[in-house]
């Protein structure tokens, strides 16, 4: 096999899927940094957020990159809802039963796209495409949506954060809650924005696992763990860590195939998520130790 | 003149237990006050009853005109009181520039003339403000906490010990930069752990002890004090 096979067998696929966790460990890393506990509804919220765009595309007929924004929307405000009705009351209680209050959502949610739209596996349009030829390097336009999709929306909330009033508000609570708190920044709504955040984020991850493959109603769950593997990889309460675990994660589980059976491919998280626990629990790029 | 914080007989604590009995205090305008004692005597509680933090069960306490007994800890840093706690008194993966637009957050409008007045102050700040904080030494991390503590443009400005573990000339700093600050008009209540230094710079003291009033003066007349010399100042 030369390097060119190996860039368009493994690399790039391995670098889309990273781009797709990297969605979901974004939002998982905030979370775990400013309101400080593991949220387990993550993948099956992505999953909401990929039929809410089916739903948009087959009801409505637009096309599936116009029906992204429209998800991202509702899976956020779904996301800001899920806290005020449930999180929000046990925010004064020991971390670990929101932890356990997720889980209780994600099986909620996955029940709900279950109702709605039924088990069977769906897709958002049918046929197959062709990768187009750059260089040597076969990609398919749908890759480079994704790609360039996560490197727009992480970006952009890398400038949310580091140059917003808001965005900065939400790195102070993260920093030092404490204080942030005597400083007068309302928790509130520093709690509310980083959930818009988080859902939009889960709407984008969902979306691009469903456009580059099929939408199930397991989807998202399955990602969990990849998703929480990237984002104590890259180092809890690090956005560009967590893009890095996202994609050093699908690279992984796609390279794996290599050396390992292919079922195994979904284990490469959990080693990857044991193996840095192991070693550095601050992750790659120094995040919070839990 | 009428002091610009008085606490009356106040009495209360964390939870159930009462850790301060009685206290009394004032500080007034443009007056440095230290509150020193033995350990465990309730120094930085006291303090923290002023901004707020802690249950009162008994006595008021007057700001600046109000009664602020009972207020939540928001509503008196509007007011015109800050507090720099004794730890984690800076956002560490924040550039000092961005922990003093922390501490201007509630201010409404431009903070460009907060800035300068900080930058004034504390001019090693100025050159260094897109360094993060965290990698700055003891003092001029001490810096930064007060600079966001003033940012709000405070009356008065709590200090919870701010020389603990600052070598002797850092410490002289921090001393002379409570000066400055009281002679720009901000009155300054801390709480000291070395107490013959702090009384030495201080305008007046107080020392407590079991949560109770023991001894008032000004520096001198307490460093002078047979007594408060002999109980708490090692001799």
């Amino acid at each position: 096999m030369d390097f060119l096979d190996l860039i368009n067998f493994y690399v790039v696929p391995g670098i889309v899927l990273g781009s797709i966790y990297a969605f979901g460990a974004v939002g998982i890393t905030l979370i775990f940094a400013i309101l400080r506990y593991a949220h387990l509804a993550h993948g099956d919220l992505a999953t909401l957020g990929a039929f809410i765009a089916l739903a948009v595309v087959t009801s409505l007929g637009f096309s599936p990159l116009i029906a992204l924004p429209i998800a991202i929307i509702a899976t956020a405000a779904v996301a800001v809802g899920i806290d005020k009705v449930f999180y929000d009351h046990l925010r004064e209680r020991p971390k670990i039963v929101t932890v356990m209050a997720s889980l209780g959502i994600a099986l909620m949610v996955r029940a709900v796209v279950q109702v709605v739209w039924g088990v069977d596996t769906q897709t958002y349009s049918r046929g197959i495409v062709r990768p187009e030829d750059y260089f040597g390097i076969r990609i398919r336009d749908r890759e480079l949506y994704t790609i360039f999709a996560m490197i727009v929306l992480v970006g952009g909330l890398q400038l949310f954060l580091t140059r917003s009033k808001w965005g900065k508000a939400m790195r102070a609570m993260s920093d030092n809650p404490n204080l942030a708190l005597l400083s007068g920044i309302d928790n509130k709504k520093v709690v509310m924005l980083t959930w818009i955040v988080a859902g939009g984020l889960c709407a984008a991850s969902g979306f691009f696992l469903g456009y580059n493959t099929e939408l199930k109603s397991m989807m998202g769950w399955h990602m969990l763990l990849p998703m929480f593997a990237a984002a104590i990889l890259g180092g809890v309460g690090r956005v560009e860590g967590a893009v890095l675990g996202g994609l050093i994660v699908g690279i992984a589980e796609e390279m794996s195939v290599l050396v390992l059976p292919s079922e195994y491919k979904a284990a490469m998280a959990f080693a990857i998520l044991l193996f840095m626990l192991l070693v550095r629990p601050t992750g790659l790029l120094k995040g919070k130790v839990l | 003149m009428s002091a610009l914080l008085s606490m009356d007989n106040l009495t209360g604590g964390y939870g159930e237990a009462d850790i301060l009995q009685d206290v009394s205090m004032h500080v007034d305008q443009d007056e440095i006050v230290v509150i020193v004692g033995p350990n465990g005597a309730g120094k930085s509680t006291a303090m923290k009853s002023v901004f707020g933090l802690l249950t009162i069960r008994g006595g008021k306490m007057l700001f600046d005109g109000d009664d602020i007994t009972g207020w939540a800890p928001n509503r008196i840093v509007q007011r015109g009181i800050c507090y720099v706690p004794q730890v984690d008194n800076i956002f560490r993966e924040m550039s000092i520039h961005e922990n003093l637009e922390m501490g201007g957050f509630l201010k409404k409008g431009d903070l460009s003339a907060a800035y300068d007045r900080i930058y004034t102050l504390f001019p090693d700040l100025k050159e260094r403000r897109k360094t993060m904080a965290g990698s700055l030494s003891g003092g001029q991390r001490q810096m930064v906490a007060m600079g966001r503590a003033l940012m709000l443009d405070p009356k008065l400005l709590l200090l919870d010990e701010p020389t603990a573990g600052l070598s002797p000339k850092y410490m002289e700093q921090i001393f002379q930069i409570c000066r400055d600050v009281r002679d720009t008009g901000v009155a300054i209540l801390l709480v000291e752990q070395h107490a013959k230094q702090a009384l030495a710079f201080a305008d007046r003291g107080y020392v407590l002890a079991a949560g109770k009033n023991r001894h008032e003066g000004t520096g001198a007349e307490l460093l002078a004090d047979r007594e408060v010399a002999e109980m708490f100042l090692g001799g």
